[in-house]
């Protein structure tokens, strides 16, 4: 079933509705302010000087970390795949990462570091493990015999990459990413408000609440998920600009015939 | 240049494959290795390519080989084709030394040219084992291995591969497994069960 783009505007617009009629109802507006309030209130954070300000503050660090972790991670995952003895090595580590919570990490780092670029760090310890582990899985996953066919004519590393073990990364580097990034947004912006860096986004969400400025949270809320929409949707096009990495399902059925096979 | 295979034993799980098997391929000449299935043929090839390793015997190189192990132009016994590339990509991609209009101009003697763009994933089984074989013949190699290279090929399209093989081959030795001997008179035929024994040199 395909949705139009009229049906989709009108259940955006049903949900706006039934948002503002809570609000309405509410009738309060440290509780709950409407769509409307909050767009004004968008309209007059977006005027503000310091709002550019704020958010280059938060997303060149997030963006930072991200980059950083995402590098090191496939870096890391294409070596671990190759000796598994690094495999095991790296394991307990990238558990430990994984099941650490948040909290606790961003008030480690709080004290190690600072606040001022929590957020980089905050992004590079969530998008780490994530990067790592699907990219291992991935590898991992390439089929054995085509690999076997590359050894055997002798194919250079970069047809290899390019031709066998980034086909079958794509659908994990799909997920991961869009997790990766949708975690280090909440998860940077989380740690802004706990540690605090002065002209941060999490600072303004902090501020908003201090004032119980209700209008503004939601409008720094608005903001910080369209960044992150907009970031995610770049990082789409960029992957499906990767060999073999056509739509999902075009590559399920494509590993499906594979299997049949092998 | 010749490749010997001496008295070379394999077993998977104590089931004996490959018992004492004897066989010489030397340059300029073609075998066709024989045997019903399960009798060791993709076996030997295999250890021939260095993917397995014997229990027994030896594989010895006489002659000039500058590596350890052979550079074989391989068709597999599955066709171990890259499914989201064209088949322009699939043979241009093994060496360095390919580029795109040699590989087309490869492929376009043994299949329709309106075939050579699409991924391979999106052509026929027939068509698909044609690439192998374009592919196994566009490297430089010291001998060529054919696991049952003509598959899903009707009489007239394995007629046109067997002509291709041998105008594209030159001098190098040749080994192909398969069922059967029509078309393939220029092979010594060689049941993978018996060898041919070693001569003393």
């Amino acid at each position: 079933m395909k949705s139009t783009p009229l049906k989709k505007a009108l259940i955006i617009l049903f949900w706006l509705g039934v948002w503002q009629l809570v609000s309405l109802l509410v009738h309060n507006n440290v509780m709950l302010v409407g769509p409307v309030e909050t767009a004004e209130s968008l309209v007059r954070l977006v005027r503000a000087a310091d709002f550019w300000a704020s958010v280059w503050y938060t997303f060149w660090r997030i963006g930072l970390g991200f980059a950083s972790a995402a590098c090191l991670g496939i870096v890391l995952a294409f070596f671990s795949a190759a000796h598994p003895i690094l495999r095991e090595f790296l394991s307990p580590f990238f558990a430990a990462l994984k099941s650490v919570p948040v909290a606790s990490f961003v008030i480690l780092l709080l004290v190690w570091f600072g606040s001022k670029n929590l957020a980089f760090f905050t992004a590079f310890l969530v998008v780490l493990p994530i990067l790592y582990g699907n990219t291992l899985e991935g590898l991992l996953a390439a089929d054995r015999k085509l690999l076997e066919m590359a050894d055997v004519f002798r194919i250079p590393f970069s047809a290899k990459l390019h031709y066998i073990l980034l086909p079958g990364l794509s659908p994990f580097w799909r997920s991961a990413f869009s997790l990766a990034l949708g975690m280090s947004w909440k998860a940077g912006v989380a740690a802004e408000v706990i540690g605090q860096p002065l002209h941060s986004v999490g600072n303004r969400l902090y501020q908003s609440k201090i004032y119980l400025e209700t209008a503004d949270l939601l409008a720094w809320t608005v903001v910080i998920i369209l960044i992150s929409y907009l970031v995610e949707k770049l990082f789409q096009k960029f992957l499906t600009c990767l060999p073999g990495g056509k739509t999902a399902k075009e590559e399920r059925s494509g590993r499906e015939e594979g299997g049949e096979r092998a | 240049m010749t490749i010997q295979v001496d008295s070379v034993s394999k077993s998977f799980d104590g089931k004996p494959v490959l018992t004492d098997f004897c066989m010489e391929i030397s340059d300029g000449n073609s075998y066709l290795l024989t045997g019903p299935s399960g009798s060791g043929k993709t076996t030997l090839l295999r250890i021939l390519l260095g993917l397995e390793k014997a229990d027994f015997g030896n594989i010895r190189l006489l002659g000039d080989y500058k590596y350890s192990s052979i550079h074989a132009g391989t068709v597999f016994q599955e066709d171990r084709l890259c499914e989201a590339f064209s088949a322009v990509e699939n043979v241009a991609m093994v060496s360095r030394k390919l580029s795109a209009r040699i590989a087309r101009e490869a492929l376009e003697k043994l299949l329709p040219a309106d075939a050579l763009d699409k991924p391979v994933r999106e052509l026929s089984g027939g068509m698909r084992r044609r690439v192998a074989i374009v592919r196994a013949l566009s490297v430089p190699s010291d001998v060529l291995l054919f696991d049952e290279p003509f598959t899903g090929l009707d009489a007239a399209n394995r007629k046109k591969a067997i002509a291709c093989i041998l105008e594209e081959k030159g001098s190098t030795p040749l080994v192909i497994t398969g069922h059967s001997a029509e078309d393939l008179s220029f092979c010594h035929p060689v049941d993978v069960r018996k060898g041919v024994p070693l001569q003393m040199r």
